[in-house]
């Protein structure tokens, strides 16, 4: 098959299916009721394997300022996930998961080759340099999925009608929550998850002109 | 050998070593109690710093372990090693890490508390882990950590859990610790001089300083022992130490106990020593003061002694002799004092002697008695006059020492004959003897007395004419006035020199009448006065008369009555019409 025949044929199975697509507002909120950022939300069809559609380019995840940016990347199986450096210093991205087990050695700029996510599962990011630096790529098999902004909302747009399966992670929360919805046609419905946090393993970064701690 | 109590010595023995005994028992018993109160605060002190020093060496410790720990966590090869599955390589490389970092145990545990790897001798016990964790992840510090006490193979361990992290993920723990055995005990107590040993949960004894005699006692005490700061006593070996307990806590949990002892015998030795000193000083002390309090007696008894003897000599009327106390102080005064009234009984003794011989015994006794004052009273005395005839004659023909000899011969005979009747010799006037009768004593038969006395002057006269004619010497002669009167007597004279005598124109009258004697005609040496007849009764009844004198001085004349010797009554009246002329 020709490619823009297949392109083509993409866009008309997606199509129809966008037209009787629903979306799923997911509000995340702490037991006080303060919303919950860097939450993950995805939906997995019940009845029927999802169409798994893995982005042509690879997904960026910066190192500037001595930060990973984003701090959480929701991605689907498949994805390509860049790590360019905007820093000056060099960085040393890692993960041990086991979705991913992946080393970057000290490097300045683009890495040379992205780095492939082809297995569902929460894959945490450090550098060997900077211990406070950590990210999480967190890699579904669904293409249903939104990670939460500052106001706690992520919004998963175009579901197809029918039950799903809804799980919500977040780094500080141990266990994925889980929870059965079904989407109805081409409405908008909203869950509300209340997410109990741990505590916040982010390595602290050391103050500048601090000493050494005796403690 | 006199009761103790009765001599100066017994009493002060009896005062001075009790009261030095009490005190020195006092200060014995006070000393002790202070040292012991002293020792046991400073146990208590030792024991308290003994504990702090145990957690500061532990936290150090920990802390060391903890950096260390915390650098291999962020080893990229521990990390890789930690994610992978080749435990072997990772069990060698917690090898190293233990010699790196001078640990005893070193042990990888995945993120729920499973062992992974581990390098030291023996496992951990099953519920470290999980303890270590929960206390990790609720420690919300920049760089989570907790430390606490475990047992590995049933050494007790003090250890340190640190997570291993790849980005915010924990992907492993690592735990490090050191033995806290009998050498560390042993450098512990070292550092602060108290015993340890280390208790473990159910009682037994895990590792110390102490000998395993100690262990049962120790055990024993913290079985009852509720409140861990409480300081106790127990009695090891047979001496007696201090206890204090500190729980080795993990969390809330407690996973064996330390004991700090300290020997109370060890700490009490000097003071006890001491103790042995001040008794040795007190007896000494005691011993000595006895002595000194002997000497003092001793040196107070003796002239006090001295003294007494002193008193009684005087008491029995030596009061020539002289105590000899040669001292400063009060004793030496009173031996002076004595000395000074012993010289004065002596004066007052010759005093009295010259009195007697001066005045007659009666003035003597009198003056004696009432003290010698100027003044007078008006009484009834009979005075009387003695006179030696012709003496003026005799004088010339006599030596003075012959002449004086004869006179005082002469007076002494008078003066006895007149004292043997109760007289009082006023006076001498040269060969002239003035006599009273009724004073100074009051006698009722004065005027019988007088005309007695002046009968036995006679008698004496005679006896001693004899005697002269014997000694080839012409016979003496004397006459006799006797008068009754109210007289003025009294110490008469200036302050400084008295006379007891009497005056007044009575004793005039007894003078002229004492010179009458020498009229012939009256054939009498003794010549009285009415008023001396009329109160002498019997006496004065059988005078002779002898008529009326005009007497100078009086401007009537004066009835006289002569006394004959031998025959008082029945002589011839003297002639009235002679009336001598007295002047």
């Amino acid at each position: 098959m020709p490619r823009p025949l297949k392109r083509l044929l993409a866009i008309l199975v997606a199509v129809p299916a966008a037209a009787t697509a629903g979306e799923i507002r997911v509000e995340v909120r702490d037991p006080k009721g303060a919303p919950v950022a860097d939450a993950v939300a995805s939906l997995t069809p019940l009845d029927a394997a999802p169409a798994v559609q893995p982005p042509a380019e690879p997904v960026a995840v910066l190192q500037e300022g001595e930060e990973f940016r984003p701090h959480v990347t929701p991605v689907v199986v498949g994805t390509r996930v860049t790590f360019p450096n905007r820093d000056a210093v060099q960085h040393h991205v890692f993960s041990v998961s086991r979705a991913k087990k992946f080393d970057l050695p000290l490097y300045r700029g683009e890495p040379r080759e992205p780095v492939l996510f082809d297995q569902p599962g929460v894959v945490s990011l450090g550098c060997n340099i900077h211990d406070w630096m950590s990210a999480y790529i967190v890699v579904l098999a669904t293409p249903h999925f939104a990670r939460s902004g500052d106001d706690g909302v992520a919004l998963i747009i175009s579901v197809p009608p029918g039950r799903h399966r809804l799980e919500v992670w977040h780094p500080r929360v141990k266990a994925t929550l889980t929870r059965e919805v079904t989407v109805e046609g081409a409405g908008s419905a909203t869950q509300v998850i209340a997410l109990t946090l741990g505590v916040d393993r982010r390595v602290r970064r050391a103050p500048e002109a601090a000493g050494s701690g005796y403690k | 050998m006199r009761l103790p109590l009765r001599t100066f010595r017994g009493q002060l023995l009896l005062v001075f070593v009790p009261v030095l005994a009490l005190a020195q028992l006092t200060t014995w018993y006070l000393v002790g109690r202070f040292n012991e109160h002293e020792a046991r605060h400073q146990i208590d002190v030792s024991l308290q710093q003994a504990a702090h020093s145990f957690r500061r060496v532990v936290a150090d410790r920990n802390a060391h372990l903890r950096t260390g720990a915390r650098s291999a966590a962020r080893d990229h090869q521990i990390r890789q090693l930690v994610s992978g599955d080749d435990p072997a390589t990772l069990a060698s490389a917690l090898q190293s890490l233990r010699g790196t970092t001078d640990s005893s145990v070193v042990v990888i545990l995945d993120p729920a508390g499973k062992v992974v790897a581990s390098a030291g001798r023996g496992a951990p016990e099953p519920t470290l882990a999980p303890r270590l964790i929960t206390l990790a992840e609720a420690d919300d510090s920049p760089r989570p950590s907790a430390a606490g006490y475990g047992n590995f193979g049933g050494v007790l361990h003090s250890v340190v859990l640190v997570p291993v992290q790849a980005g915010s993920e924990v992907i492993a723990w690592l735990l490090i610790g050191f033995r806290i055995d009998r050498e560390f005990a042993s450098d512990l107590k070292r550092l602060t001089g108290s015993d340890l040993l280390f208790i473990g949960e159910n009682g037994d004894a895990l590792a110390g300083t102490l000998p395993d005699s100690a262990h049962a006692p120790i055990a024993a005490a913290l079985r009852t022992t509720r409140a861990h700061s409480a300081l106790r006593q127990i009695t090891i070996n047979g001496g007696a130490s201090l206890a204090a307990f500190r729980p080795l806590l993990t969390g809330k949990d407690q996973i064996a106990t330390l004991a700090l002892v300290y020997s109370l015998d060890e700490k009490l030795a000097p003071s006890r020593l001491a103790g042995r000193y001040l008794a040795l000083v007190t007896v000494g002390a005691l011993v000595v003061a006895a002595a000194i309090a002997l000497a003092f007696a001793r040196s107070l008894a003796r002239p006090i002694e001295r003294l007494a003897a002193h008193t009684e000599r005087i008491g029995a009327g030596d009061y020539e002799t002289r105590v000899a106390v040669d001292r400063a102080d009060e004793l030496g005064r009173l031996a002076g004092a004595m000395n000074a009234m012993s010289a004065g009984l002596a004066e007052r003794d010759r005093v009295r002697d010259l009195l007697d011989k001066n005045v007659s015994p009666e003035v003597a006794a009198r003056l004696l008695r009432d003290g010698a004052t100027l003044g007078g009273e008006e009484r009834e005395v009979t005075v009387l006059f003695a006179d030696l005839r012709g003496f003026t004659t005799l004088s010339e023909r006599l030596t003075p020492p012959e002449l004086l000899a004869l006179l005082n011969r002469y007076l002494d005979r008078m003066s006895g004959a007149i004292e043997a009747h109760g007289g009082v010799i006023d006076k001498f006037i040269g060969d002239a003897i003035m006599a009273l009768f009724g004073a100074p004593v009051t006698q009722g038969d004065a005027p019988a007395r007088a005309i007695a006395a002046a009968l036995a002057m006679e008698t004496a006269l005679a006896a001693l004419n004899a005697e002269l004619a014997a000694e080839g010497r012409p016979p003496l002669a004397i006459g006799v006035g006797i008068n009754t009167a109210r007289v003025v007597a009294g110490n008469m004279g200036s302050s400084r020199r008295l006379n007891y005598s009497v005056i007044g124109d009575g004793v005039n009258v007894a003078a002229r009448l004492q010179a009458l004697t020498r009229v012939a005609d009256y054939r009498t040496n003794i010549i009285l006065s009415a008023a001396t007849r009329a109160a002498a009764g019997p006496a004065g009844a059988a005078s002779r008369p002898l008529g009326t004198v005009a007497v100078k001085g009086r401007s009537e004349p004066v009835e006289i009555f002569a006394v004959d010797a031998g025959n008082v009554t029945g002589n011839n009246p003297p002639s009235q019409t002679d009336t001598p002329f007295l002047s």
